[in-house]
């Protein structure tokens, strides 16, 4: 059903994205504007957008149609024809829901986060555009479309991590982040056109290709949906192409909150389930995923014990979580993936904005040791700190318990109990390592006086509306055998994913297993850190602290092999070998004329004889040929 | 003066303000501002031409006059969907280059700028072999002078490089073009070196084809360049003067594609299509070579010749790769790819004059002093990257799902060009642009209002042909699909 | 009267000894008594066939070129003496002034 509205939710953060840019280029140029006016456009626009997808939600809520607006024709090619269309079907307005909310929440935060910063005005022109990328990604009706918005956040979150730019570590983590999703993007994008030429070039547009999935031979879906997955491997930081994901740090924190945590990461999801019917029907391709997932989760939180920066703990337990949804998806449990991307998005936003308060009450400190030592007075950073930790241990009835353990049963639904023990052990683990964090920053002894320290209400509103979802969010999809409706599953029902049915008594024995784990690492953190003596800080020796050393070996690997290979392409190849032919041509003939002009001696008797020479040659040779007569 | 007396009037006019300020005024401001006069001129005239322009797959505004008839040479002028459009590239590039050159210029620059005006468009227009060939060399003498009195460095060796080994090329293809002038005389009777009449020739063996085909590919993929022949482009693009390496690689490489597509093609149609996967290859191999020889290049002028030289490259594999996705997507790279390089060596040259830098390591900080610059700098270069939302996405996507299409290995391939130019851009721009300089800071004025008028009309059509691209491919399409089912008999076999 | 063969044979055996002369000597009074050898070599040669063909055809030719042979010796020994002026020598590999400059 055709709409106008949809392309509103994405033309209105650009709007004001370009205002905040004009603004500030005016602000830089000739006379300064208050803040107060790039915050206002900043937070305002989100906002709206929010509003209308809600209006959309409502309506499709009463059992509209799916929306759709075409704009224009964008390409139109031999058998090519990708429309500028955008779709508003259920799983577009769930993605686009929590992104605008979220959105607007980090947005609000963002504006004291970043008081008194020179480019204050250009963040937030650079965090609307972010958002209106990420809006073209899930109202896109064709992955071309969802494409640009997919490199559009890409290089928003290049702009964002390299902010302060003046610092070179930025940068190279900006670099870093954009070159390592570019490898994940030719994937995508060799998966696009492998797909398009498997179904026979009839159509790009989802609903068409969808339609059509049963032109396509076996093999080429294995292929496509491989390569699409690459794209998502880089997007979402899942193991090898996870690199960037720490290093994006760097970046101030309402951008790891936003883009890190909750919506640019998880594009990666939302691609899968949006090619669910490519992934339905090569299940070999969704057991690779659902594999990929658990060595991210398990690989992500081991590391995470032993990290010291505070960031870089919630960006490996980003990733670790990640791995979760991808198990969820990958296994076909569609909805439920989405689920926990959404219980996520809330509680991992709620902590990355904690954190960030923490950071700035302590003037930029971030490494959890230091923190403790010089710790002040959080109650409402601390409560809400707390209440995300609870959720991502998966401690019920808070919201994480509901998303993880629906993932967990379907594994072990599905049979894989393999990936169904990784599950496990990495729940310990998250509960371990957050705890950690917790008892750590929070509550661990130390010897100074506790003062009290006012943190800016923008910074605290967002927490607190955060923390409710984080709390209640669970009951949104609150499974069947508590009596629940099981809101969201029947929400994606479109997607076709597989249901649970197990038994009762499987079903809360595993959800008795999952807490059992969970409270088992809370128990271990209590006791390991919960009295912990903060001026002994962990070693940052070992394997594990030095994140099994990948960086070091990709760097080696690819890096240095590309430079030499680089240097060797100009000085060796070019230089010496082509040009060098070029060059030995032009010498041959400089050597070759000056050899000839050693005749030209200047000496007459020399000249005398050539002359004798020819004329006794050309005699000869006449009278040789007139003997003949 | 008829409607098809326009295209004549679009050669020659800079020629003719050249001669006459040659041997008239003495006042740089006043030559240059002529100069600039002229140029609008000449865009306003090449849009009149765009906006009456139907797209259909013929020749239009045709001019047709015998000039040297009793060797059937004529003076033969016409644009088609494929020309047109790169006529109105550089009817729209150079005027707006000219703002961004505006001051410190001497009298022969100017004039030299007008001259190879003229060379390019009479070689874009023309459609007699000899005259194309007239057009070709003349293209050569102004450049070798701006390069060899105004360049930098080593700029004599350069100019003789470049001039040389071009001149050898072309003299290949002289001599095969005087092979066809024969050819068509045995067999038909009367001399004719017009392209429609010499796709006419009938009677040529394999073998003298094969060598036409080299002869004439040899001289093109010179110019382009294409891998191995493209060792002249890092000595001349670093010694060049700012107009010249602009005009050098914006324009000049396009007319090898565009000789490619105008002459080969049609000549030889068989013989293209056997070697296409050869060129595929080399355009692939060639794009990806360049681009890690870009990588670790100090000099800024190096780096962006190899990536312009990258980007030449995939356009050559487009085009040779027989179907509508890789010709097309080739002809769009070859607009974007002329901005965007266009608009990074403009940049670059104004770079040099304020700060006099000579490697990457001499600059930085350039982002705090002057944020306009650097705006314009990120936009040309995300269109460098590929970046959607700009034109070059558009092409590369068209491009690589050509390539696909024709081989499915090195459609895999030749997507690596996403990654490719990212790593050596971004690279680049942090160290010189972005980061702070070791040492003293750079004395850098942020642009004036001159050169973002200039600037502007580039941002708005990499912006335009990114976000809608359909109107602009729509007017050179047919030619293309015109080309592909009825020159190269492809679309039977489809 | 001795036969043809023998006059043709010492008029050649005159005119190789002038050509060698030309050639192989660095003195250049010595080349230029070498060229008037030549000449006089050429000289007995078509005198000897004119008187063998009764044919004054050879005998006029040979006065002309005793003509050229007294100009030429003027002009000759003029421009010895100006290379004697200008070089204090008049050894040949004295005067390379036009030869190619090797670097």
């Amino acid at each position: 059903m055709h709409t106008p509205y949809l392309i509103w939710i994405i033309l209105i953060p650009l709007l004001g994205a370009l205002l905040n840019a004009g603004f500030y280029i005016y602000h830089i140029k000739f006379k300064k504007l208050p803040e107060k006016l790039f915050a206002i456009i900043g937070t305002v626009t989100p906002f709206i957008a929010f509003l209308f997808t809600l209006n959309l939600f409502f309506k499709l809520n009463d059992g509209s149609e799916n929306f759709e607006q075409f704009l224009f024709q964008w390409l139109d090619v031999d058998n090519l024809s990708i429309e500028m269309k955008l779709l508003g079907d259920k799983l577009a307005i769930f993605m686009a829901m929590f992104v605008t909310f979220v959105g607007w929440l980090i947005h609000i935060y963002a504006v004291g986060y970043m008081k008194g910063d020179d480019g204050f005005g250009k963040f937030f022109a650079y965090f609307n555009l972010f958002l209106a990328s990420m809006l073209i990604l899930v109202l896109a009706d064709n992955p071309v479309i969802l494409f640009i918005g997919w490199e559009g956040v890409g290089v928003c979150s290049y702009l964002l991590i390299s902010f302060h730019y003046t610092d070179g570590d930025n940068v190279m983590a900006g670099n870093k982040a954009f070159i390592v999703n570019r490898v994940g993007d030719l994937g995508f994008i060799l998966g696009v056109i492998t797909l398009f030429f498997a179904l026979d070039k009839t159509g790009i547009s989802f609903g068409d290709m969808q339609a059509n999935i049963s032109i396509a031979s076996n093999d080429l879906l294995i292929l496509s949906g491989f390569l699409l997955f690459v794209g998502a491997m880089g997007k979402s930081a899942q193991v090898p192409l996870y690199v960037w994901l720490p290093d994006a740090m760097a970046g101030p924190t309402p951008i790891s909150a936003l883009i890190h945590a909750a919506t640019m990461v998880t594009a990666g999801i939302y691609m899968v389930a949006r090619f669910h019917f490519l992934y339905s029907s090569v299940e070999e391709i969704g057991l690779f995923i659902a594999y990929i997932g658990a060595i991210s989760a398990v690989f992500a939180a081991i590391i995470a014990t032993r990290q010291q920066d505070i960031k870089k703990i919630l960006a490996y337990s980003t990733m670790s979580q990640l791995g979760y949804m991808f198990i969820g998806v990958g296994l076909g449990f569609y909805s439920s993936g989405l689920f926990h991307v959404f219980t996520h998005a809330f509680f991992k936003a709620m902590l990355f904005m904690g954190a960030g308060g923490v950071i700035l009450a302590l003037h930029h400190e971030q490494n959890i040791f230091k923190m403790a030592q010089h710790r002040k007075r959080l109650p409402i950073i601390s409560a809400t700190f707390l209440i995300g930790v609870i959720a991502i241990s998966g401690i019920p009835p808070f919201s994480g318990f509901f998303s993880k353990d629906a993932i967990l049963a379907a594994a072990f639904q599905q049979g894989e109990y393999l990936i169904w023990g990784v599950g496990m052990f990495t729940a310990f683990l998250t509960a371990f390592y957050m705890f950690r964090l917790y008892f750590v920053v929070f509550v661990a002894p130390n010897g100074h006086e506790k003062e009290y320290s006012y943190t800016d209400k923008t910074i605290t509103f967002p927490l607190m509306i955060l923390a409710v979802g984080a709390i209640f969010a669970g009951f949104l999809n609150f499974p069947a055998i508590f009596g629940g409706s099981a809101f969201v599953d029947t929400w994606l029902a479109e997607l076709n994913s597989v249901k649970l049915h197990m038994s009762h008594a499987t079903e809360y024995a595993l959800m008795f297993a999952s807490i059992a784990v969970a409270v088992a690492g809370i128990y271990v953190a209590y006791k390991k850190y919960a009295n912990y003596d903060v001026y002994k800080p962990e070693s940052e020796e070992g394997l594990i602290a030095n994140k099994f050393y990948v960086d070091e070996v990709y760097d080696k690997l690819f890096v240095q092999s590309i430079k030499r290979l680089s240097r060797y392409f100009d000085e060796t190849v070019d230089t010496k070998y082509i040009d060098g032919t070029l060059m030995l041509a032009c010498k041959g003939f400089i050597s070759f004329g000056k050899k000839l002009a050693i005749i030209q001696n200047a000496n007459v008797r020399y000249y005398a004889f050539y002359m004798l020479a020819g004329i006794s040659a050309t005699s000869m040779y006449i009278y040789i040929t007139l003997i003949g007569q | 003066m008829g409607a098809a007396d326009i295209l004549s009037f679009i050669i020659f006019l800079p020629a003719v303000v050249a001669f006459i300020l040659m041997i008239s005024t003495t006042k740089i401001e006043d030559v240059r501002n002529i100069a600039f006069i002229t140029t609008i001129i000449t865009l306003i005239l090449v849009m009149k031409i765009y906006l009456n322009f139907e797209p259909k797959a013929e020749m239009q505004f045709v001019t047709n006059i015998e000039w040297i008839s009793s060797y059937g040479i004529n003076y033969y002028i016409g644009v088609d969907g494929f020309s047109l459009t790169i006529l109105m590239l550089i009817a729209i590039l150079i005027p707006t280059s000219y703002l961004l050159l505006w001051e410190g210029r001497t009298k022969g620059y100017w004039l030299n700028m007008l001259l190879i005006q003229t060379g390019v468009t009479g070689t874009l227009l023309s459609l007699d072999i000899i005259l194309f060939y007239f057009f070709w060399e003349t293209m050569l003498l102004p450049v070798f002078l701006i390069i060899g009195i105004f360049g930098s460095g080593n700029k004599v060796f350069s100019t003789i490089k470049v001039t040389i080994y071009t001149m050898a090329g072309s003299l290949l293809m002289f001599v095969a073009i005087l092979y066809l002038g024969v050819s068509f005389f045995n067999e038909y009777g009367h001399w004719s070196f017009q392209y429609n009449d010499l796709t006419t020739l009938t009677h040529l063996g394999y073998n003298e084809k094969l060598f036409l085909f080299l002869a004439f590919a040899t001289a093109f993929a010179i110019k382009i360049p294409i891998f191995p022949f493209h060792t002249w482009i890092t000595g001349t693009y670093s010694d060049a003067p700012t107009g010249g390496v602009f005009l050098l690689s914006s324009i000049m490489a396009k007319l090898g594609v565009y000789a490619v597509v105008r002459f080969m093609i049609p000549f030889f149609p068989d013989i293209f299509v056997e070697f296409s996967s050869w060129f595929v290859f080399i355009g692939v191999f060639g794009m990806i070579y360049f681009g890690i020889a870009a990588l670790m290049q100090d000099d800024i002028k190096k780096m962006f010749a190899y990536s312009s030289a990258s980007h030449l490259s995939l356009i050559a594999a487009g085009v040779f790769s027989l179907n509508s996705y890789g010709i097309n997507g080739a002809l769009y790279l070859i607009i974007a790819h002329a901005i965007a390089t266009g608009g990074l060596f403009l940049l670059i040259g104004l770079l040099h004059e304020q700060t006099g830098f000579k490697t990457i390591k001499d600059l930085g900080g350039i982002a705090k002093k002057a944020p306009i610059f650097t705006f314009m700098f990120a936009i040309m270069l995300f269109s460098n990257v590929g970046l959607p939302g700009t034109n070059g996405f558009v092409s590369e996507l068209l491009i690589i799902f050509g390539i696909y299409e024709f081989n499915h290995t090195m459609g895999y391939i030749s997507a690596v060009t996403v990654l490719v130019a990212a790593s050596f851009m971004l690279w680049m721009f942090q160290r010189a642009i972005l980061q702070e300089r070791v040492g003293a800071p750079l004395q850098m004025r942020d642009l004036r209002i001159k050169e973002i008028v200039g600037l502007v009309p580039w941002v708005i059509i990499i912006f335009l042909m990114g976000i809608y691209p359909d109107p602009f491919i729509d007017k050179f399409e047919p030619t293309v699909t015109h080309y592909i089912n009825d020159i190269l008999k492809i679309g039977a076999i489809k | 009267m001795a036969s043809l063969t023998g006059y043709a044979t010492v008029s050649m055996i005159l005119f190789s000894l002038g050509a060698i002369g030309v050639v192989s000597r660095r003195n250049v009074f010595i080349i230029y008594m070498s060229i008037e050898l030549m000449l006089n070599g050429i000289n007995l040669f078509l005198v000897t066939f004119a008187r063998y063909h009764f044919n004054m055809d050879g005998q006029i030719l040979s006065i002309m070129v005793i003509a050229i042979a007294a100009a030429e010796a003027a002009i000759f020994l003029s421009v010895i003496i100006l290379l004697f002026k200008t070089k204090k020598s008049l050894d040949t590999n004295v005067f390379t002034e036009l030869k190619q400059e090797t670097e």
